[in-house]
């Protein structure tokens, strides 16, 4: 306790003159995107994804044709909720990993995946293969818009996902696949 | 030991042409960086923004800590404090200890570089793994990283091939990239499914909700935190943001600003454990509330380690990042580290042409140029500065001040400067003539040409 208290007496001691907390309501005049489905996967594009559009129906024949047989898949559109057994292990060979994002963010093509949505936190990371599901009407124009649309404190955590895992550290030179998925496709569905 | 930033340049410009290649490719972050930002028609509103929102949140930063605190708690973390580096240090440690752990993944984190946690840990038998490419290689190597965002920049895939053979087993010669990505992913995975604890900086940490928030495009800090029992995220006291409308300005700029990407790959927040792991932070000031008590230089605090300041600094894409020898190097390294120890990082604040390119591109409008300006006071006002650089000013001030000597002393530099060869005039004049030459000396002063030319003429 006297860390704490020391360091926050030192603060109180050294801080400036307090300075109003700005006024956020310019964000709400900010340009907005027309087609922000448009956008959105020209967004996701940039970061590496690859973008499909297609219906509810197509979802299941896409995914299967993402994986061979023998691949080890997990997909959460089979099973609802967090798996709290489930241990990263299980997920360590996981060729293909299927999951439905919550809302997308046309600015950066990123989408925002809660825990719930992950049944255990390293599926995302471990898959070499990932799905996002997302549907077109969960798409929002920015930043902004993305933190009003959702509680990011509403779950253990929860991650902004924009395309696949990469890397520039060798002479800057980008490299898909550092840690994390070696693709990523976000399937855009009509509804 | 004191940082001579030239001397230490000196050791990066004997290669001419990795200088050249290391200034190009820094560089072309910065035109990366002026795409991303150009797309965005409020950019300068956002930047506007950000800076007040940064200002506001260091004005009431003990407030907001107390808030982030009691929020965390709530949450189920656990929230330590500490004063400098090396109690910093001894919680990590403490954590890992009374856990049994001994097997630790870290995803980049400047401020655990900043308090040499790695050897700290190592002398206690703790296994430390950074887990971010750049940072991997640079470790590795036994090397601090040269740029805060792309640890490894000063180096070529031929070295970094070189140290792969030698710890990671790849083929020699093999120097494409993918490859050794590839071989890092098969090695640095292994160590992410063994880890027993996993350590992460922190990007942002949000006052009213308690949670905090890293970005990382490989998605080393994910699988970091998701695999072991234990996460412990180390932040400096300067990280808070107010709530999530205000985070949402600062995502908007950071990855533009930094690579010109449009956001970072994974932008992950944490709030409460996950069940069975244990969630702590460590609030670190180290000298960090010395910065925020001093008029002139509080504003660097804003600073949210983009590194975009360093990819357009002339100074910086010619010299490297090891010749500031400090853990953030580059403009802001030299207006944040004279504060911790003014002697020995006299000679940062010296290490820029003042140009403000810096301050031009800074996503929360730090007014950087201006503050290396005014360390150079600081630090010549503490006699740090080298007797050359004393005599020359002084030297000077007498003559800019003396019109009649000064036109002396421009009619004896004119004839000096005609008669003796510039090999020799340059040996007075100090780093600056090193690799550059001076004009031809001009037949006759301004003032002549003035009195010649223009005077009573409109």
């Amino acid at each position: 306790m006297r860390a704490r208290d020391e360091m926050l007496t030192a603060v109180r001691a050294a801080k400036p003159a307090a300075l109003p907390r700005p006024d956020l309501a310019a964000v709400s005049r900010f340009a907005r995107a027309e087609n922000l489905v448009a956008v959105f996967a020209e967004s996701a594009r940039l970061a590496g994804a690859s973008v499909l559009l297609t219906t509810r129906g197509g979802v299941d024949a896409f995914v299967d044709s993402a994986s061979k047989p023998n691949e080890r898949r997990v997909s959460m559109l089979d099973v609802d909720g967090v798996h709290h057994d489930a241990t990263a292990d299980d997920f360590a060979n996981t060729d293909l990993f299927v999951c439905e994002g919550v809302i997308g963010v046309a600015e950066t093509g990123a989408v925002w995946l809660p825990l719930s949505r992950l049944r255990h936190r390293a599926a995302l990371f471990l898959a070499t293969n990932v799905i996002i599901v997302l549907e077109q009407s969960r798409i929002v124009n920015n930043v902004h818009d993305a933190y009003a649309a959702i509680d990011v404190a509403e779950e253990e955590c929860g991650v902004f996902v924009a395309g696949p895992s990469k890397t520039a550290d060798i002479e800057q030179m980008l490299v898909i696949g550092a840690h994390g998925p070696k693709a990523l496709t976000v399937l855009l569905v009509e509804g | 030991m004191i940082v001579d930033h030239a001397s230490a340049a000196e050791k990066f410009n004997a290669n001419p042409e990795r200088v050249t290649w290391h200034d190009a490719t820094l560089w072309y972050a910065r035109e990366k960086r002026d795409r991303a930002a150009a797309e965005v028609p409020e950019w300068e509103t956002l930047r506007e923004l950000a800076s007040a929102i940064k200002e506001h949140t260091l004005s009431h930063l003990d407030e907001y800590l107390v808030m982030f605190e009691r929020a965390a708690i709530a949450n189920g973390a656990i929230v330590h404090w500490a004063r400098n580096a090396d109690e910093h240090n001894a919680i990590v440690h403490g954590i890992l200890h009374s856990a049994g752990a001994r097997r630790l993944v870290k995803s980049k984190s400047m401020l655990t570089e900043e308090c040499h946690l790695n050897p700290y840990l190592e002398a206690r038998g703790i296994d430390v793994v950074d887990t971010d490419l750049g940072e991997r290689i640079v470790q590795l190597r036994r090397e601090p990283p040269s740029h805060i965002v792309a640890p490894a920049i000063h180096l070529k895939r031929e070295d970094i091939a070189e140290t792969f053979v030698e710890h990671l087993g790849t083929e020699p010669g093999v120097h494409d990239p993918l490859v050794l990505v590839g071989a890092a992913r098969v090695h640095l995975r292994e160590r992410f499914l063994a880890a027993q604890a996993g350590l992460t900086g922190v990007n942002f940490a949000i006052a009213e909700t308690g949670g905090i928030v890293v970005c990382t495009n490989e998605g080393n800090a994910d699988l970091g935190v998701a695999v072991p029992p234990i996460h412990i995220a180390s932040m400096g006291i300067e990280k808070l943001v107010p709530g999530p409308a205000e985070l949402a300005v600062f995502l908007r700029l950071l990855a533009r600003s930094g690579t010109g990407q449009r956001a970072t790959v994974y932008t992950t927040h944490v709030h409460r454990p996950v069940r069975g792991q244990h969630f702590h932070i460590v609030l670190v000031d180290n000298g960090r509330t010395t910065q925020l008590g001093r008029t002139d230089f509080w504003r660097s605090l804003k600073c949210i380690r983009c590194g975009a300041c360093m990819n357009t600094c002339p100074v910086y894409r010619r010299s490297g990042g090891h010749a500031y020898g400090s853990t953030v190097p580059g403009p802001i390294g030299s207006v944040l580290t004279p504060g911790i120890d003014l002697q020995k990082y006299a000679a940062l604040p010296f290490a820029s042409t003042l140009c403000g390119s810096c301050t031009a591109v800074c996503p929360v409008k730090i007014d950087l140029d201006a503050q290396l300006y005014r360390w150079r006071q600081v630090v010549t006002k503490a006699g740090h500065t080298g007797r050359m650089k004393r005599t020359l000013a002084s030297v000077g001030g007498k003559l800019l001040a003396h019109p009649t000597l000064l036109a002396g002393a421009g009619r004896v530099a004119r004839v000096v400067s005609r008669i003796f060869p510039q090999t020799l005039t340059n040996r007075f004049a100090g780093a600056w003539t090193k690799h550059r030459e001076a004009p031809e000396p001009s037949p006759q002063s301004f003032r002549a040409w003035y009195a010649a030319n223009r005077r009573g003429k409109k």
